[in-house]
């Protein structure tokens, strides 16, 4: 009797253990394929045209900033020795950071097997390529003649020389270069089969021989899904590796370098975790929106959003985790430098960038602790906005408040950025939502391919019992 | 018309649980090698199929090594062989510093390699002259539906008797597609095609940035970085009335660490002596000051045979002339300050103590050059 007992609890248990489902409602394979491929191609709603008016404008008032840069010289901005990085680099590492967010999803989740992320894969992804595209944009201008860019990469060249490979610049140059490049390929591979369903199911000519042709004529057969899914593992798998390594680099281009509050050992793992935290907020936004007027409510859960809003919450307490480390390392040092520069953060002329960034990132998050919020829309936006906004003026306390309090008063600097710069900024946000809206309307914002796979019912019973989904 | 080779007859079923159960059933007694056609993949078909497994590992072992080895070396090479820099004091072959890159470069070959090796070597995309792909059934097939194909191999496919197992393997609909004159000539024209795209992309695309990185930092406003207000020496500038870039001292002025010179002719220069030391240093201070400066027209032995003749018809005179061996230090350095004849003054050109120094200078050399035999060291 009692043995029973124990073993119908442990049932008991063993339900509530279960994840829950990763989609609403009865779908069938078909089904899902009509929700999520009917949408592209077909004349966009009215909502769409503003949101896109919106953005692009903002992307060519930057555009337009970038060319006065460009044919001016980089003295429109307010940089000046010592604040040599200001904007340009604070953006570019903003933008770098938001997009491990969607490899961390594509890449280490699959590696995890957590079944939620085929949900959200492929935007999360799009939205890596978008974000890496406007990072580059940055460094490229801040070197101020753009048309010697190449001048990064080692070639062969007259003058004999070849680029410092101990420098962590160049280090950053072969990070997010590869970066992009992976990023874009693994995004590639697991949208061929996608526009292989779009292929056969679009009508328009030249729609269709687009997708013909982007689908290298994918037809299927066992043999190639075979070789596909053990290429994207081992894909999945290096870049997992890869997405570490990226923000580690960047925080390199800090952390080796002597000014007091970059040289310290937390600077890689700290990194890691704002790119991922910052990316996250991210994603949150954009889904609410694609989930809301793509009607995808059942197949972008509240258990999708709660579980991202989970992670942000981790993200969160990590990063408080990283502040503190930076004041400890300040005090236990005893170095007179450092204190200075972390006093500098709480208490100097930037101080209410630093108190923002507490604010933001570690504060504000912790509402996520409350259920409500996870799965309000208001509470989980407002959230994820608060870190868009904390994540980047952390890098504005990281770069500025650092460097415009040189080792020497003599060259002390009070920094204040330009229209020019603010225009670049606003110009890059334009850049990533115009290239997002596209994105949604001529590809496939879900991984159907992916989502069948889990769909229930979708794979061979195995032996010895049913295998449910 | 003639009769059409059948390529593959298709069975199609409605769900992947139909297809597995089918697929040993045909096995079998099929007569062609079977493959399937599904919207996604199938745990487990890979088995039932008999397929090999994918060799994309092994591959993107080998291309992952060969990329780290690459990106190693070329490092080693350029820093500490090629272009050796000593950067914050470590050693030329400082691996450490290289790891970085190493790493970004072995995950870059790697992954291009399992994504365009899987695409391109093992499923052979881009194919677009598939018989598959003229199936009235593959819009099925990409949404929900899936296949299993008997292909044709050498001996043509009986199409009555495999329709039949398809159907009694529980097929829904069987399809039969049939060769195309087109078929056979897909695969070597489309990699011809697409390696001349190739070549010529790469020529013209080479032409474009070796005219483009030639030209496009001439242009404007990419020169602007040239375009300085600024002074130039010996050259022509507007910012003052004179025209010229170089400004003459201001009047009365002295400049600081020089003393004013107030002798007036060369008779009076006598009573100047010489206040440096005749040692080594001072020697060779006076060695590189004539010979940048006064050896062009006095020659490198001061004999007065010039290395610069032509360009002027003036004699230089030869220091190691009588008269000049019996003049005083201080008419030889008078000359120096003030000129004579068609020699101009050097007085801007030499400090007081390198003036000194050459007239050190030139008495070694009248030494050396008359020499005598107490001179010779014995």
């Amino acid at each position: 009797m009692k043995s029973e007992t124990t073993l119908g609890s442990f049932e008991g248990a063993l339900q509530s253990l279960k994840p829950p489902p990763v989609l609403l409602g009865h779908v069938t394979i078909g089904d899902l394929d009509d929700q999520v491929l009917t949408p592209v191609g077909s004349r966009p709603p009215l909502a769409w045209f503003v949101a896109f008016g919106v953005t692009s404008t903002a992307m060519l008032l930057g555009l337009a900033c970038m060319a006065y840069t460009i044919a001016t010289g980089i003295g429109v901005w307010g940089n000046n020795i010592p604040v040599a990085w200001a904007f340009d680099i604070i953006n570019f590492v903003f933008w770098v950071g938001i997009g491990h967010a969607g490899t961390l999803i594509s890449a280490i989740l699959l590696l995890f097997r957590a079944r939620w992320r085929n949900a959200i894969s492929r935007f999360s992804e799009a939205m890596t390529i978008f974000a890496v595209l406007c990072a580059t944009m940055f460094p490229l201008i801040h070197v101020g003649r753009p048309w010697l860019d190449f001048w990064l990469f080692p070639y062969p060249n007259q003058r004999g020389i070849w680029p410092n490979f101990r420098s962590p610049l160049i280090w950053d140059v072969f990070a997010v270069n590869t970066y992009f490049l992976v990023s874009l390929l693994f995004w590639y591979l697991g949208l061929v089969p996608d526009l292989a369903s779009l292929r056969d199911r679009t009508v328009g000519k030249i729609r269709k021989f687009v997708y013909s042709v982007l689908c290298m004529g994918w037809r299927g057969a066992a043999t190639h899904w075979q070789h596909f899914e053990r290429a994207y593992l081992i894909i999945a798998g290096l870049a997992t590796g890869l997405v570490l390594s990226v923000h580690s680099v960047v925080s390199f281009d800090f952390a080796v370098s002597l000014v007091p509050g970059w040289h310290m050992t937390i600077f890689p793992p700290y990194f890691v975790t704002g790119a991922i935290f910052a990316g996250f907020a991210m994603v949150v936004m954009a889904l609410v929106v694609v989930r809301t007027t793509m009607h995808l409510e059942h197949l972008i859960t509240e258990y999708h959003l709660e579980v991202m809003n989970k992670v942000l919450l981790t993200c969160s307490c990590l990063m408080g985790y990283a502040y503190l480390v930076e004041g400890f390392t300040a005090w236990y040092s005893m170095n007179p430098y450092i204190h200075h520069t972390f006093m500098q953060y709480i208490t100097g002329t930037y101080w209410w960038a630093g108190w923002l960034t507490i604010l933001c990132n570690i504060l504000i998050p912790q509402l996520h602790w409350f259920r409500w919020f996870r799965r309000n829309y208001a509470g989980m936006i407002f959230i994820a906005v608060a870190v868009t906004v904390g994540m980047w003026f952390e890098r504005f306390v990281i770069i500025v408040s650092s460097l415009h309090h040189d080792f020497m008063p003599s060259a002390w600097h009070i920094y204040k950025p330009t229209m020019i710069d603010f225009g670049i900024l606003i110009g890059s946000f334009g850049l990533f939502f115009t290239l997002v809206l596209l994105f949604a309307r001529v590809l496939p914002v879900i991984a159907t391919t992916e989502m069948k796979i889990v769909l229930p019912g979708s794979q061979p019973h195995q032996k010895g019992g049913s295998r449910e989904s | 018309m003639s009769h059409k080779r059948t390529c593959s007859i298709l069975g199609i079923f409605d769900s992947a649980q139909l297809l597995m159960e089918a697929i040993p059933k045909i096995k079998e007694k099929a007569t062609g090698p079977l493959q399937a056609y599904t919207p996604y993949p199938i745990h487990g078909i890979d088995k039932a199929l008999g397929l090999r497994k994918s060799p994309i590992g092994g591959m993107v072992l080998v291309m992952g090594t060969i990329g780290a080895i690459a990106a190693l070396g070329l490092e080693l090479w350029t820093s500490g062989w090629d272009y050796p820099q000593m950067t914050a004091g470590k050693p030329y072959f400082s691996w450490e510093a290289f790891i970085p890159v190493t790493f970004e470069l072995t995950v870059l070959f790697a992954t291009f390699t399992a994504g365009l090796g899987m695409l391109m070597l093992l499923n052979r995309l881009p194919l677009f002259r598939h018989p598959m792909l003229r199936s009235k059934s593959l819009p099925l097939i990409t949404r929900d539906k899936f296949a299993l194909a008997v292909e044709s191999n050498a001996k043509s496919l009986n199409v009555e008797m495999v329709t039949a197992l398809l159907r009694g393997a529980g097929a829904k609909d069987v399809e039969v597609i049939e060769e195309s004159p087109f078929d056979n000539r897909g695969a070597p024209r489309f990699f011809l095609t697409a390696f001349a795209t190739i070549v010529l992309s790469c020529v013209v695309a080479g032409y474009l940035t070796y005219w483009a990185i030639k030209l496009f930092p001439v242009l404007q406003p990419m020169v602007h970085m040239l375009d300085q207000p600024r002074l130039d020496p010996q050259r022509e500038n507007h910012f003052f009335k004179d025209g010229f870039g170089m400004r003459m001292p201001v009047l009365d002025t002295v400049r600081r660490g020089s003393i004013p010179y107030t002798v007036q002719s060369e008779d009076n220069a006598e009573v100047l002596a010489n206040p440096m030391p005749r040692t080594k240093v001072v020697l060779q201070l006076g060695r590189q000051a004539f010979n940048n400066y006064c050896s062009v027209c006095h020659g490198i032995l001061g004999d007065g045979s010039p290395t610069l003749t032509a360009a002027y018809s003036a004699k230089p005179a030869s220091l190691l002339s009588q008269n000049i061996v019996e003049i005083g230090d201080g008419k030889i350095y008078h000359v120096i300050m003030m000129g004579k004849n068609a020699m101009p003054s050097y007085m801007a050109d030499l400090s007081e103590t390198e003036r000194w120094a050459v007239v050190h200078y030139v008495r070694v050399l009248q030494r050396a050059l008359n020499a005598k035999d107490e001179d010779v060291m014995k």
